[in-house]
Order: structure tokens, then C-alpha cells, then sequence
């Protein structure tokens, strides 16, 4: 999934609704994530272009509200309820999925298979 | 309602008091004239209908009308666009504005809570969910953004009690109704604004500062962005640096896919075996009849026994076809899956049953052509969470601001900044302490940012707002030859804490749990 700096990207996305869990004071999602424009890409073991900052699902907790909700370990975060994960810090993102006061996160994944699913249909 | 606020306008001293109170009186006197407006249509409407109507025949009803819905819009968010001067100097004294949402769908107003916005904020967002039942699919949901200066905008002393009192007495209809020609006739271009202008000098004042209207094609399960019109301009003591587009998420729920529109027995005839009936009760739900084995398991959420689905493309007829003796009052039910035709033949208990099945499907057909994209899937709304009482703006800043430290770094002022930021978070060191606390045996040749170990701070910055080095310049003392110390210095200030710019290629790839 490499881009050029300049021009839009685009991607086949997976919709993903992830109803977070109490846990004492706590609202969490149950996955990790790691990337980020401060970051350094090339220790990304999840991406298929090893200059990609973006943010990618790194654990997901077994049993977790995000393995529920179809979360899959190596999917790449592109879009929170809204807001944009292509261009943003690591704790920027970090931020945007724990705010405190939503309890539902919408995002917006892309996973290599799914861009393979839609190539295969297109070419049958 | 009106009583209270205008007795709370009156008593109140600070002014973000005073612009809460004000804008539930605007909201209130908006809500009165549209519902008095309504009132006035429905009882016009009684009176046309009384008269002269013919009772309709049998057969199907010339004027369908589609059912209704639930329309939500939440997640609502405005850019804002500062100047970058504004944005990162934070020089002078800060504005603050007080602004809010009104959304009006058919005679129903609904206003977010007020956000106070300073330049230091990159984005208006409400955190409201705002729900409208009763929505029709041609319904027009209009947008407007209210907001109002902080600061004081004139003499005040006796003026909230003017108010109040000017208010306090309820409109009379003749003063309703001039007030209303009035605004209907003062919207030349489109419709006029929501709210009343503020009858009485004193209090703040809320001004229009853009607007938008929503329809049913804007509506998706997803998050999109939509134009605003932006209504005033650089004069206007409210405005604010709109970058013109609404972030929202408008979701619709039509009634027809969250509630059964037709229930009964049938008796379905099994694929492949003429003479095999098997008896069912019947669920018409949204997209699918489900059928059950008993009419009990609809309610307990019992699996149903299959479910035929029905959507745009099935067709429906009243079959006179495959009519064997003894076997009258069906219907067929064909849906095409890729090349296959699926055909479900189904038998009511009577004419009267075949005939209001019949309805329901027409009836259901035409919800969907009329709802269109709402009918695909239902949409997800989520129960508007209750009010909060609004909260003063804390100064928020950016991650740029917060990172700033001082000449004297420690790691320990590292810490203690994240510490605060995120309460009781820090327990476990977080990864990147381990870099300070080794040696930090990668000097960075490549880095122009890195101080030479021999003098100790050649020159404290000023640490007012992050600066980018270009990555050619070099600094006066760096000299490709000299060795370089490995062994830290407690003093020497680390090139990695000086915030984000200017530590160079990045050598983390940091994982967090969320």
C-alpha cells in the first residue's frame, strides 16, 4: 500500500465498530497499535511497504470488544469515527482511539487481503 | 421553560453563564414559533380534509405514503482554519467564543451544547448525538452554527433585567404572527435563520456564522463531510475562521426495517416437493420475511425456521398459477442469486389474509424506493447519551506546546509532563526511557541538531515554539574530525528531549495498548 506524496489515496476498507469495554475507570478496546509518522517504519513487521507511517494493529486481545467487533492483527488503521490515522503521531493516535467520552470507535481498516478479495473479483 | 431562562438571564454575573441562559431563551422562542407554525398547518390541513374527499374505493390507495423514520446526526465536527501566526505565536490576549449547533428538522428544533473556542482549538466537535423520529424521506435537516463573543460587547448594567422583562410576557398571536411574516419575508436568498433576532440590547449576542441543509442523499453508514455556507464575515464581532465543511455521520432508521410490518400463518411450500407444506408464522422485517415454527419464537429470538429475503430486485405476484385444487390464496416470492432463481410459494389462510400480505409487501416496496440506501442494511444510532453540563475550556494546547522544556531538562520534567497529561497511566516506565537511561552509544553524525559535547550550552534556546532545523545547516562548533564523547555528561542536554523537529530519522517503532 504505497502512496504518492501529492496524490490521493485510496483503499479498499473494511468497516470495523468496536464497542469498548468498562474496566474499572478504564474504556478499552483490547489491541495494540504501533506506527506513526514519528515513528520509525522500517520495524514494521505488518506492512507490505516498509516506508508506510501509518498505523497498524499490532496485538489484538483474545476475546477482547475489538476481536468481537473483527479486528485482525496487521490491519491498518485509516480512519477513527471520522478522523484521519494515515498522517498523525503516534500518540495522536493513541488519543483518538481512548477518548473518554465515546464509547463506540468506528474505524476504517485496510488489510492486504481484502485489497487481493477485490482484485480477484475484478478479474473473474 | 421561557420563565426560567429569562429569571436566570436576569440574575446572571459571569458571562458564560449569560450566554448558556441566552441560548436556551433563543432556542425556546424558536421552538414556540415552530410548533405554533405547525399547530396553524395541521388544523389548515383538518379543514381541507373535511371537505369535499370522496371515501376511497377498494383496491389499492392512490396515495401511498412512505413510512416514517429516525434520522440521527452525531459525531459532528468543524474545521477551523487559523492562520499559522495565530495558531502557533499565541501572542496576545486569547478570544474565546461561545458557539452551538441548531438543527431543525420539519417542525423539531434541537440544539448541541455550547463549545467555547479559542485558537488553540484545530476543530469545533460536539459530542452530541441528535435524534429526530417521525422523519419522512424527503426530510430537510437544516444546519446552523450560532456563536457569540466572549468578551463583553458593550455596557451591560441594567440590561438584563430589560430583557428579562421584555420577554417574560408570552408572545401574542399578533405579535407571533408579524414576527413571523417578518422573518419569512426577510428570507430572500433561502430560508431565514432559526433564531430570532435578540429582541433587547443587552446580554450577549448570538450571530449566524453558517449554515448547511441535509437530506436524505447525505445520508450514509459512515462518516462524510459536507459544504457549509458560510453566513457572516471578518466584520462581524463573532466570526471564526470556518474552513467551510461539517464532518458528521447522518445516519436514517426507517421504521419499516426495525419494525415487523406484517405477521401471520403460511404455509410455505418446501423446494422440490409439491404436496410438502410445511406451516409457518410468518415475519415481515425490514429486508426478509422470517419464518417461524411457532408465532412465540418471533418474540423469545428463537433462530427462524429460513428466512426469504426481499429486497429491490425480488418479485412478488399473487399467484393464479400453480392454483391446485384446494390450494388457493398464494403468493410467489422469486429472488435471483447469480445465475439461480430462487422461488418460494407461500399460502394464506384467506383472501382477506392474501390481500393485506399483498399490501404489506407493496407497502414495503415502496418504503424502500423511497428510503433507498437506508434500506440496504440497517444503520446502528446509538441512544443520545445524556447532556454533561458544559465545561469550561481548559487551555488545551497542542502536543507541541506540551512538550516544551525548559533549558534545565531533566528526564524527570519529561516524565512529569506525560504524567500529568495522562493521570495514572505512567505506572510502567514507558519503552522510550530506556533510551535515556542507557548510554546513548549512537551519536548522531548526521544530526545537526546534536550539541558538541565540549562546551556544555553554547546557546539556551528560547524554548517559545518548536523549530524545524534546516538539514543543512551546521552548527558553529561542529567539526567532522573532532572525536566525539561517548560517555554521557549528566549536564549536557540529550538531543533526543527537544521535542518532536529535531531529533532526526526516528528510531522507534513504539507499540501501545489502547
Amino acid at each position: 500500500m504505497s502512496y504518492i506524496p501529492g496524490q490521493p489515496v485510496t483503499a479498499v476498507v473494511q468497516r470495523v465498530e468496536i464497542h469498548k469495554l468498562r474496566q474499572g475507570e478504564n474504556l478499552i478496546l483490547g489491541f495494540s497499535i504501533g506506527g506513526g509518522i514519528d515513528q520509525d517504519p522500517s520495524q514494521n513487521p505488518f506492512s507490505e511497504d516498509k516506508t508506510d507511517k501509518g498505523i497498524y494493529v499490532t496485538r489484538v486481545s483474545e476475546g477482547g470488544p475489538a476481536e468481537i467487533a473483527g479486528l485482525q492483527i496487521g490491519d491498518k488503521i485509516m480512519q477513527v469515527n471520522g478522523w484521519d490515522m494515515t498522517m498523525v503521531t503516534h500518540d495522536q493516535a493513541r488519543k483518538r482511539l481512548t477518548k473518554r467520552s465515546e464509547e463506540v470507535v468506528r474505524l476504517l481498516v485496510t488489510r492486504q487481503s481484502l485489497q487481493k478479495a477485490v482484485q480477484r473479483s475484478m478479474l473473474s | 421553560m421561557r420563565e426560567g431562562a429569562c429569571k436566570l438571564l436576569a440574575a446572571c454575573s459571569q458571562r458564560e453563564q449569560a450566554l448558556e441562559a441566552t441560548k436556551s431563551l433563543l432556542v425556546c422562542n424558536s421552538r414556540i414559533l415552530s410548533y405554533m407554525g405547525e399547530l396553524q398547518r395541521r388544523k389548515e390541513a383538518q379543514v381541507l380534509g373535511k371537505s369535499g374527499r370522496r371515501p376511497s374505493d377498494s383496491g389499492p390507495p392512490t396515495e401511498r405514503s412512505p413510512c416514517r423514520g429516525r434520522v440521527c446526526i452525531s459525531d459532528l465536527r468543524i474545521p477551523l482554519m487559523w492562520k499559522d501566526t495565530e495558531y502557533f505565536k499565541n501572542k496576545g490576549d486569547l478570544h474565546r467564543w461561545a458557539v452551538f449547533l441548531l438543527l431543525q428538522l420539519g417542525e423539531h428544533i434541537q440544539d448541541t451544547e455550547m463549545i467555547l473556542v479559542d485558537r488553540t482549538l484545530t476543530d469545533i466537535s460536539f459530542q452530541n448525538n441528535v435524534l429526530f423520529t417521525e422523519a419522512g424521506p424527503d426530510f430537510e435537516l437544516r444546519l446552523e452554527l450560532y456563536g457569540a463573543c466572549m468578551e463583553e460587547e458593550g455596557a451591560l448594567a441594567g440590561a438584563p433585567k430589560r430583557l428579562a422583562t421584555k420577554l417574560s410576557s408570552s408572545l401574542g398571536r399578533s405579535s407571533g404572527r408579524r414576527v413571523r411574516a417578518s422573518l419569512e419575508s426577510a428570507g430572500g436568498l433561502g430560508s431565514s435563520p432559526i433564531l430570532l433576532p435578540t429582541p433587547a440590547v443587552g446580554g450577549p449576542r448570538y450571530h449566524l456564522l453558517a449554515h448547511t441543509t441535509l437530506t436524505l442523499a447525505a445520508v450514509q453508514d459512515g462518516f462524510r463531510t459536507h459544504d457549509l455556507t458560510l453566513a457572516s464575515h471578518e466584520e462581524n464581532p463573532a466570526w471564526l475562521p470556518l474552513y467551510g465543511s461539517v464532518c458528521c455521520r447522518l445516519v436514517a432508521q426507517p421504521l419499516c426495517m426495525t419494525q415487523p410490518t406484517a405477521n401471520g400463518t403460511l404455509r410455505v411450500q418446501q423446494a422440490g416437493e409439491l404436496q410438502d407444506w410445511a406451516r409457518v408464522h410468518g415475519v415481515l422485517k425490514g429486508t426478509s420475511l422470517f419464518c417461524y415454527r411457532q408465532p412465540e419464537d418471533a418474540d423469545t429470538g428463537e433462530e427462524p425456521l429460513f428466512t426469504i429475503a426481499i429486497n429491490k430486485e425480488t418479485r412478488v405476484r399473487a399467484g393464479e398459477l400453480d392454483q391446485t385444487v384446494g390450494r388457493p390464496f398464494t403468493l410467489t416470492i422469486s429472488n435471483r442469486y447469480g445465475e439461480d432463481e430462487v422461488t418460494h410459494t407461500l399460502q394464506t389462510e384467506s383472501r382477506g389474509a392474501l390481500h393485506s400480505w399483498m399490501e404489506a409487501l407493496w407497502q414495503l416496496f415502496f418504503d424502500m424506493s423511497q428510503w433507498k440506501q437506508c434500506c440496504d442494511e440497517i444503520m446502528k444510532i446509538e441512544t443520545p447519551a445524556p447532556r454533561k453540563t458544559p465545561q469550561v475550556l481548559a487551555k488545551q494546547g497542542s502536543l507541541y506546546h506540551e512538550m516544551a522544556i525548559e533549558p534545565l531538562d531533566d528526564i524527570a520534567a519529561v516524565t512529569d509532563i506525560l504524567a500529568q497529561r495522562e493521570g495514572a497511566r505512567l505506572e510502567t516506565p514507558p519503552p522510550w526511557l530506556a533510551m535515556f537511561t542507557e548510554q546513548p552509544a549512537l551519536p548522531n553524525p548526521c544530526s545537526p541538531a546534536s550539541v558538541a559535547p565540549a562546551p556544555a550550552r553554547t546557546h539556551p534556546m528560547p524554548w517559545g515554539r518548536p523549530r524545524t532545523f534546516s538539514l543543512d545547516a551546521v552548527p558553529p562548533d561542529h567539526s567532522p574530525g573532532a572525536p566525539r564523547s561517548v560517555a554521557p555528561l549528566p549536564q549536557q542536554r540529550s538531543p533526543r528531549s527537544r521535542g518532536l523537529f529535531n531529533k532526526g530519522p526516528p528510531r522507534t517503532w513504539l507499540q501501545s495498548p489502547v
